[in-house]
């Protein structure tokens, strides 16, 4: 991960505006994705789009490749009012995008893909398979990948080709405006697209790259737009700018949240170890190991796809292990499923990502919902009256600061936050002594949040350990007596008390400045 | 022979006799040829003229059924007012018969203009306000056979001469001319595959979402797969009718489910984006051809049910095995 000195070496075209975006505004419901986000490209000049997990930067791309429909703000693309309906609309006005979660058709070929949605047409109008090879195939060779066979399923590519074909329909269909959303997630050699992204920005192109990856935006990019929160926070030229600087733009100069669980970081170092994960692979992973011990909490901060979800699922049972050993009180256990991952040991209980898919029962009440593990305790004979299951979710709604009025309603009808309570309550309620917590707080309110984390916090005074996974920093700062980064399925890094710091989190969550934390923190 | 592959047209570049074969279409060919040759020796007339006219005109109807609800479900949908309209039709034939030739063409516009509105509704519901398929066609599958059910409350009417007469005929006295709407519909189907909406099928069916970051409405695509299926529909019931010359408010109901085995045993995913209409006609063709095979091997009407059950299945689970043997990639 060596940054070059220098700043980019890309000639910048005419200087003319692109496109230019102004107070751009979208919310999903009471979400708002993105607000005020303003950001002026130049034709022939790279400009990144840098941000946090959740800062709105696939909003903004689905708004300028027509995808989605922005609420307030405005677009102007080469002088012109710019307000794509479709992506059709938004191709024929010279802009295009390469999408992160590939936007292409496995069952179809690769000259279908990079052609549709229309095909060069033969005799009688119907579309002519030769001449569609035969276009797939220029193009391929265009872009220098002649080793592609232009009639392949798509299916059979492997995903770096995928990627890149991705990547060279973009081309073909942007005139005006080239988006790149993370185009390198799978690619191990940049230099293919760094040279085809040079080449386009030569003849006047403006190109909108957006990555993780700060060595690369500076290799490639001129000017850097930072979104925070939904919002354009600035656009700095990047050969001015330090990394710290750009970190700290992302994160914001926010005050250092309270530290509540500092104090008794120290305690639980020599607590006795409930869980052990030692040498962990599969899949995305690779060689995990760690210990989680009595009264910790243990936090994980990771951006997206970086085995985070496969070490919760594993960890909760829903997925085996290629290799590596998970103890439980020092015993090694083959988790079977999360009914028996609750068992072993002192029990460990999961609270799955998707809420609404993975969590509620969303045509039961919240208190049928909160008691479902423990309904052979609450039921007489078999049978469950609604009086008994209420009296029994009361004292685990308490814990976590829901309201009792809220538990006769359908818990489909609830707010998030409320259904996020019900969900923490149900886990505890198993009376496991280990949760694993996917990302509690995602898309709660700040009421919410705070009520979660105390419950987080006197579960573990209580004596209970929580491994839990957050797309927020601040939240991980301010709960987790100690913090280890995700990084391409590794452990990068780990932090531990008073070292856990957002903007050092940010640096190593892009897989900078971990090789010495790694070696001081003793991780392999 | 692209045809008979499950996709993309440029493999008939370099024909690949395997790929034939695993495709779905493959095996129940061979499924079919197998099952004529028991057919041929239980029943040495089973090679005449005369009683392959008979099969052909008996499994018309379910074939072109089946074709039918091909489109829908290759574009991830189902579609049960199948039934509905070829009952609608049907009764429609039996109630206000139209004779000769040029009366035969007007009840054919009028069976697939019933279908083409059915089908229409079906994409309206489904495409533009998003209900689910299987909800919305359901409802208007119910509507369809209330419908007939007003039109004759029992079974009874009579299907002009000509139509009961001339299409279940043989042209040049070996050619079963009910053959022939099975030849156009597959010949429509062909010219359709190589259009945009036609890969924008398999695209949608595939997956909604990259289909329309690709450029393809999928509204349109959707609402298209819909009325092609229904026009078809009206075409299955314009041909049960010449079939039965009589009209059953019911007649319908047992293509529902005899149709979407057809498309499964066709080698069609039912969860969209693979397969094809000749397939599905052909495991209509096989699913009518079984029921001959066990009646003249003595085996009860009764069972009928559970052999042609027993016979998707295994043709599924021998497809997929098949396809994993040989390395292609089974259906997501």
């Amino acid at each position: 991960m060596q940054e070059p000195v220098s700043g980019p070496a890309v000639p910048v075209g005419a200087g003319e505006v692109a496109l230019s975006i102004e107070a751009i505004r979208k919310a999903y419901g009471a979400t708002v994705a993105v607000e005020k986000a303003a950001m002026t490209l130049m034709a022939g000049e790279v400009h990144a789009l840098l941000g946090e997990n959740g800062a709105g930067k696939s909003t903004l791309v689905k708004i300028l490749s027509g995808v989605v429909r922005p609420d307030a703000g405005g677009m102007v693309l080469k002088g012109r009012p710019y307000a794509p309906t479709s992506i059709s609309a938004a191709r024929a006005e010279g802009v295009a995008t390469a999408f992160q979660e590939l936007s292409l058709l496995p069952n179809l070929s690769v000259a279908e893909n990079l052609l549709l949605p229309r095909l060069p047409k033969g005799v009688a109008g119907m579309t002519s398979a030769a001449g569609t090879w035969q276009a797939g195939a220029e193009i391929l060779a265009r872009y220098g990948l002649d080793h592609i066979d232009p009639g392949a399923a798509l299916e059979s590519l492997p995903l770096a080709d995928r990627q890149r074909v991705e990547i060279v329909r973009a081309f073909v269909n942007a005139r005006h405006v080239l988006v790149l959303d993370e185009p390198t997630a799978a690619l191990a050699d940049t230099q293919w697209l760094f040279d085809h992204v040079r080449a386009a920005t030569a003849k006047g192109m403006a190109v909108l790259y957006i990555s993780h990856r700060l060595s690369e935006v500076r290799a490639l990019c001129s000017r850097a737009t930072v979104l925070r929160n939904g919002r354009s926070i600035a656009t700095v030229e990047l050969s001015a700018a330090t990394d710290g600087d750009i970190f700290e733009m992302m994160v914001g100069r926010r005050g250092h949240a309270a530290r509540r669980a500092a104090t008794s970081t120290a305690a639980t170092l020599n607590a006795p170890v409930v869980l052990s994960v030692s040498g962990m692979a599969g899949d995305t992973l690779k060689d995990v190991s760690f210990e989680l011990r009595k009264g910790e909490i243990l936090g994980i901060a990771a951006l997206e796809g970086q085995g985070q979800r496969e070490l919760f699922r594993t960890l909760a049972g829903l997925r085996q292990p290629a290799s590596g050993t998970i103890s439980v009180d020092g015993v090694a256990q083959a988790l079977r499923g999360p009914s028996h991952a609750l068992r072993v040991g002192g029990g460990i209980a999961y609270l799955p990502e998707e809420r609404k898919t993975e969590g509620i029962l969303s045509g039961l009440s919240a208190a049928s919902n909160i008691v479902l593990p423990i309904l052979p305790s609450v039921s007489k004979a078999g049978l469950v009256s609604g009086r008994n299951e209420r009296a029994a979710s009361e004292e685990h709604a308490q814990r976590v600061e829901m309201s009792q009025r809220y538990l006769s309603f359908p818990i489909g009808d609830l707010s998030g936050g409320n259904q996020q309570k019900a969900l923490l309550a149900r886990v505890m309620a198993t009376g496991a002594q280990t949760l694993l917590l996917f990302d509690p707080t995602r898309g709660v309110d700040v009421g919410t949040k705070q009520s979660i984390y105390a419950a987080i916090s006197n579960f573990a005074e209580q004596g209970g350990s929580v491994l839990f996974y957050s797309s927020e920093l601040p939240e991980i700062v301010q709960l987790a007596h100690r913090c280890m980064v995700l990084y391409g399925g590794r452990i990068f890094s780990e932090f531990t008390g008073e070292d856990i710091d957002e903007q050092a989190l940010v640096a190593a969550l892009i897989g900078h400045g971990g090789a010495e934390r790694r070696a001081s923190a003793g991780v392999h | 022979m692209a045809s008979l592959t499950h996709s993309t047209p440029h493999r008939m570049r370099r024909a690949q006799p395997m790929k034939l074969l695993t495709s779905g279409a493959g095996i129940v060919f061979v499924l079919y040829v197998l099952l004529y040759a028991i057919y041929a020796s239980l029943q040495p007339s089973a090679l005449s003229s005369s009683t392959f006219t008979n099969l052909v005109n008996n499994s018309v109807p379910l074939a072109i059924a089946a074709a039918g609800e091909t489109l829908v479900v290759l574009s991830r949908g189902f579609d049960l007012s199948v039934a509905g309209v070829i009952s609608l039709t049907n009764v429609l034939m039996a109630v206000y018969p139209q004779e000769g030739p040029f009366g035969a063409l007007v009840s054919l516009a009028i069976c697939l203009a019933v279908g083409g509105i059915v089908g229409a509704v079906n994409g309206w519901l489904v495409a533009i306000l998003r209900l689910q398929a299987i909800a919305a066609t359901l409802a208007t599958m119910i509507v369809c056979q209330g419908l007939a059910l007003v039109i004759l409350d029992a079974p009874g009417g009579m299907v002009a001469d000509w139509v009961s007469y001339e299409l279940t005929d043989r042209l040049f006295g070996v050619l079963p001319i009910s053959g022939l709407f099975v030849l156009a519909v597959v010949l429509a189907w062909l010219v359709f595959k190589r259009t945009n909406l036609g890969l924008g099928l398999y695209a949608v069916g595939a997956d909604e979402q990259a289909a329309s970051l690709s450029g393809i409405s999928v509204i349109k695509v959707r609402f298209a797969a819909f009325v092609g299926a229904g026009m078809i529909y009206g075409l299955a019931g314009f041909m049960l009718s010449a079939q039965t010359a009589t009209g059953n408010p019911n007649s319908g109901t047992p293509f529902l489910m005899l149709a979407f085995a057809a498309v499964a045993l066709g080698g069609t995913s039912l969860s969209g984006g693979r397969g094809g209409l000749i397939g599905s006609i052909l495991g209509a063709a096989t699913l009518m051809l079984l029921q001959k095979v066990l009646f003249s091997g003595g085996v009860s009407s009764f069972y009928t049910g559970i052999f042609q059950g027993v016979v998707l299945v295994l043709a599924i689970v021998f497809g997929s095995a098949f396809a994993r043997l040989t390395g292609r990639r089974t259906t997501a």
